[in-house]
């Protein structure tokens, strides 16, 4: 391991990032810890919210007792399924928790069409298959099954984008924490969970899948919703924070000017809280990338960022070019950009005909 | 030391209970209680055996009017002060300014929580710990079992806090200098001292010195009839969801803290899940017992004895929600419930409200609407003995303004036969009533007393309480019209404020429209409302306005209502407001070109009455469904029409070279569209259509159901198209 430290990661996983505190946090936390668990809950609590007191970044912006009631699900045995909108840091709290409650967020199952029962339970390496027979070591292991043994959380992202029978594959994990292997004998049939075994889903509004789980699976699950952030100061701020590093990152040392990343996190949350709702989601996520998108455009193809620059990245990287969505954006340019005061608005609205389309 | 001043939170059973203990250790020979000075006289009448939850409800009529509410249920520090101080035979006393003072000017509630609401350091700790709002902070800190005297010097440091972190407005000073002199008094006088008072006074009261006179009851100036008495009250009314002036949230869940102590999370948690399963959710007992085990977990997580209120609230959302959400959970923030809250939420937090209601004890006094009521109606000339009455408007407006605010109170015997219509073309308002003389009218009047003492008050107070679960435009005009017809400017000021707010997140053009129109007819016939509303009046009209060109834009089709809703939205560009007219201008023309064809002749007569020059003919020539088309252009461009028949001939032109077939499919369209025309005009345009001297009068006024032509001409095409195929 003494070499992969010196290999720059895009993106290390949150128990590599956040080493040090939870390294912090594990020596001075004397509450109780539920079996299995790292840290106790209210270190969790730290951990996740932050605590300027202890050096402790907040990593989550959001409802402090959406945090409590998530913790006290996985504390209790109950599987956790975070909802909401895209954007919303869903995938974010997941790892965070299963980072600072197992030490290790990387047990995640990726939802999608293709997944099958095999990626959820477990699947075999056919060469010694054939060769051997049915054995512990021919069997390829999924990440839940090494949760399972493990005693870790497992993260199961955008669950609902599954076939429901394949989501069902959980059932016997979650109600009875056991998983069978029938095709092994004696005591590798069956693989009872460790403590500290539980499941982290994730899925979005907008994926018109939540319906579609069983009445079974979701009764094994307490639903948190994850909403966007509520107030504006906040959101301008973490855009602010998250952009500005990205930005360093592309190797653009001036951030966003203030007034264009309030005109354009304002944007978001009009876009998003208005009753027309866009089918590209106006998330914070989005408003990150659309400030990270201004600032490289600004800073490589022209001389600093202008509204224009917005309108172009707000209709590429948000809106996809969406006609209905398009129709929209217009609308809203028309009837409500128009009358913001100021001289960026203005701007703004004067770099309205970048919309393509009539 | 003889003064002991108890800071509390009203409505909270910590505090009572604080207040026993003091009360029964102290033995004191005065129990001063911060609450309406004016009471005193009567302050036996509390003492009747009453079933709580009950309110002194204070009111002041002359120069202003003002009502307010001094609520109490058995956890009430004050009404334990009140019980107790009577047991230990201590003389009792209320000792703050009276309600209708102007220090309570825009108070309605005596007991509210204005100041730990507005807080910026109580925010602040809320941050730091973690919690989202001050009703859970205070639960977090004072709710949980705690030894009485850890429990009143934290209650001491927080309110020295809360205090300290807030400029003392004058009001507060007024009253605390007032309730000084009781205090100064009562320690001259001589024997221990207890003071029950808002924490946010306790500090300043701490202070008070011996001496003085027994303070007097200042003299209401300018106020013709003012008063106190008791009226029942109930916990939909004391709960802060509900009203946005009121205590501590969830009283059931309070009174059962009061009454089993530390059970009171799990016995709560059962209540709801019982509430639930009668609203025919299915809860299973698994799922009861995970909220349970949730509940017990936050409390741990939390640092909590025993289940607080928030620890079982959000263990019952976690088990039972298994969906996602569209509006944060309820208890994360205060207010109101926001819009799209899970009925199941919903369900649980009024299982935490309750639904008990006060009584008042045999023998305790009439409040005075009962008087009022007969007052005003002798006063208005009104014959009880019954009958038709009719009353032209404005001329007889008080005689129908004492009607209307009986009939909103729900008083049997007055029957509004036929309203006032406020339709723009007719010049006469006059309304039809019948009077019956109805034996239950008196019950009915004290159950009312609640909402106010005299019909007028009560009135509004209960029109406004019926429009809080309410949303939108419409059903906020439909309110501001009758709180026009009762006659109470104030009401009627705030409801064209809320319109004002409704129209800005307003969904539906067409309800928009239906409120645009109500706002507009009553700036129109100023008659019923007074110069004073005008101005606000205005504003609401130009938001309104605003968003009906916001929703118009992205109409996707125009039925009958979203015709009107336009048409609406003309008549306000045909008043002499100021309103965006270039803006509506360049709305309609877009649409115009871009919508389909029933909203195209809505847009296009929008422009067209509204002195834009258009060129309808070319358009209906080449329009898809013509009926459609014509019935938006025909509602909004009538007149226009009519001076420019240019287009009617087009149409001619056009339905003349259908088939029978082609006819009969577009009759429903066109009809609609037509029957925008009085019948005079109908006759010009069939005068127009068939040359002069043809019976045009016969044409239109076919004495033939229209069904029934319609029906006759599909029977004809059948009878056709058999002669056909037998080759006749």
């Amino acid at each position: 391991m003494a070499n992969a430290k010196k290999v720059v990661l895009q993106r290390p996983p949150a128990e590599v990032t956040y080493e040090a505190e939870l390294a912090r946090l594990a020596k001075a936390d004397d509450a109780p810890r539920p079996p299995g668990w790292r840290l106790s809950p209210r270190a969790v609590r730290t951990f996740i919210l932050g605590d300027p007191a202890r050096k402790v970044r907040q990593k989550f912006v959001g409802q402090p007792s959406l945090v409590d009631r998530a913790m006290v699900a996985l504390a209790t045995g109950r599987g956790l399924m975070l909802v909401g909108e895209p954007g919303t840091a869903k995938s974010l709290l997941s790892e965070l928790l299963a980072a600072a409650v197992s030490g290790v967020s990387t047990r995640t199952i990726q939802g999608s069409a293709g997944t099958t029962e095999d990626h959820i339970r477990y699947s075999w390496n056919y060469a010694l298959l054939l060769a051997e027979g049915p054995s512990p070591r021919a069997l390829v292991a999924s990440p839940l099954y090494q949760a399972m043994k493990e005693g870790a959380i497992v993260r199961f992202e955008e669950v609902t984008r599954c076939p429901l029978e394949v989501q069902d594959a959980l059932l016997a994990a979650l109600s009875d924490r056991v998983l069978a292997v029938p095709e092994l004998a004696g005591e590798d049939g069956m693989l009872f969970a460790r403590e500290g075994f539980n499941v982290i889903a994730t899925a979005n509004t907008r994926d018109l899948g939540v319906n579609e789980m069983s009445a079974a699976l979701k009764r094994r699950f307490n639903f948190e919703t994850v909403f966007p952030i509520p107030d504006l100061a906040t959101e301008i701020a973490l855009v602010r924070e998250e952009s500005s590093r990205l930005l360093e990152r592309s190797g653009v040392t001036t951030p966003l000017p203030e007034d264009l990343l309030e005109v354009l996190v304002t944007t978001f949350r009009e876009l998003r809280g208005g009753e027309e709702r866009l089918s590209s989601p106006m998330s914070t996520a989005e408003a990150v990338s659309v400030a990270h998108a201004v600032g490289v455009r600004g800073a490589y193809l022209g001389d600093g960022a202008t509204a224009a620059d917005v309108v172009e990245c707000l209709v590429g990287a948000a809106v996809k070019s969406n006609d209905d969505d398009l129709k929209k954006l217009r609308k809203y340019f028309e009837q409500r950009v128009s009358r913001h005061e100021g001289a960026t608005w203005k701007a703004l609205y004067e770099a309205r005909h970048r919309i393509p389309g009539k | 030391m003889p003064l002991h001043v108890i800071g509390v939170r009203h409505h909270s059973p910590a505090c009572a209970r604080l207040v026993e203990h003091v009360i029964a250790e102290v033995r004191p020979r005065f129990v001063l209680i911060e609450g309406p000075v004016d009471m005193n006289g009567r302050i036996d009448e509390l003492l009747l055996g009453h079933e709580l939850p009950v309110a002194i409800y204070s009111y002041a009529h002359g120069a202003r009017s003002h009502a307010s509410w001094s609520p109490f249920c058995a956890y009430s520090p004050e009404w334990v002060a009140l019980t107790e101080g009577a047991r230990v035979g201590a003389t009792t006393r209320f000792i703050d300014l009276p309600a209708w003072d102007e220090a309570f000017l825009e108070v309605e509630n005596r007991y509210s929580d204005r100041h730990s609401r507005a807080s910026e350091r109580m925010l602040r700790l809320c941050d730091r710990l973690g919690i989202e709002d001050t009703d859970a902070l205070w639960d977090h800190l004072f709710e949980q079992p705690l030894p009485l005297d850890v429990l009143r010097a934290r209650l001491a440091t927080y309110f020295v806090e809360l205090r300290e972190g807030d400029d003392a407005l004058a009001r507060d000073e007024l009253r605390e200098a007032y309730m000084q002199q009781w205090i100064g008094w009562a320690l001259a006088t001589g024997g221990p001292v207890v003071v029950v008072c808002g924490g946010y006074h306790a500090p300043a009261l701490a202070g008070s010195v011996a001496g003085g006179p027994e303070p007097e009851v200042p003299r209401a100036r300018g106020m013709e009839r003012t008063g106190s008495y008791l009226v029942p009250y109930s916990f939909h009314r004391l709960d802060a969801f509900v009203g946005y002036e009121s205590g501590m949230p969830s009283p059931a869940f309070y009174q059962r803290a009061w009454e089993d102590g530390a059970e009171a999370g799990e016995h709560m948690l059962f209540h709801a899940v019982t509430a639930l399963r009668e609203r025919r959710q299915p809860l299973s007992p698994a799922d009861a017992v995970a909220a349970l085990t949730l509940a017990r977990g936050l409390a741990t997580l939390r640092g909590h004895a025993t289940l607080g209120r928030t620890d079982v609230l959000d263990g019952l959302a976690a088990a039972v929600v298994k969906e996602a959400l569209d509006a944060p959970l309820p208890w994360t923030r205060r207010g109101k419930l926001a819009r799209g809250t899970d009925p199941l939420l919903v369900a649980m937090v009024a299982a935490f409200s309750g639904d008990k209601i006060g009584r008042l004890a045999p023998g305790t006094p009439h409040p005075p609407i009962v008087a009022d009521a007969f007052a005003e109606l002798r006063g208005a000339g009104i014959d009880l003995a019954g009958g038709k009455l009719i009353l032209p408007l404005p001329a007889e407006r008080a005689r129908s303004r004492v009607l209307h605010r009986l009939r909103v109170l729900g008083i049997p015997g007055f029957t509004l036969v036929r309203a006032p219509s406020l339709d723009r073309t007719r010049t006469t308002l006059a309304e039809e009533w019948q009077i019956a003389r109805a034996l239950d009218a008196e019950a009915a009047l004290i159950e009312a007393a609640a909402y106010g003492a005299t019909i007028a008050a009560a009135a509004a107070a209960k029109l406004e309480e019926g429009l809080r679960g309410a949303r939108g435009i419409a059903a906020v005009t439909r309110a501001l019209r009758t709180a026009a017809l009762i006659g109470i400017d104030e009401l009627a000021l705030r409801l064209v404020e809320e319109a004002r707010a409704a129209a800005a997140t307003e969904g539906s053009f067409a309800d928009l429209g239906a409120g645009l129109a109500e706002l507009v007819a009553l700036h129109e016939h100023d008659v019923l409302f007074g110069a004073r509303g005008a101005t606000a009046l205005r504003e609401a009209i130009v938001a309104a306005f605003d968003r009906g060109l916001w929703l118009f834009e992205s109409l996707a089709d125009a039925a009958q209502r979203e015709i009107e809703a336009a048409v609406a939205l003309r008549d306000a560009c045909r008043t002499p407001l100021a309103l965006d007219r270039a803006r509506a201008g360049a709305v309609m023309e877009r649409r115009v070109a871009d919508a389909p064809p029933a909203l195209r002749g809505v847009a296009l007569g929008f422009l067209w009455s509204t002195g834009g020059t258009v060129d309808a003919a070319a358009a209906a020539r080449g329009t898809t469904a013509l009926g459609d088309f014509l019935a938006g252009l025909f509602a909004l461009a009538r007149e226009e029409v009519l001076h420019e028949p240019a287009v009617l001939d087009v149409v001619d032109a056009l339905v003349q070279p259908m088939t029978r077939a082609e006819f009969l499919q577009q009759i429903p369209a066109l009809r609609l569209a037509f029957s925008w025309f009085p019948p005079r005009e109908k006759e010009r345009i069939a005068r127009r259509i068939l040359g002069e001297g043809a019976d045009a009068r016969a044409f239109v006024t076919l004495d033939v159901a229209p069904e029934a032509t319609i029906a006759g001409l599909a029977l004809d095409a059948q009878v056709d198209e058999i002669a056909r195929r037998y080759g006749l």
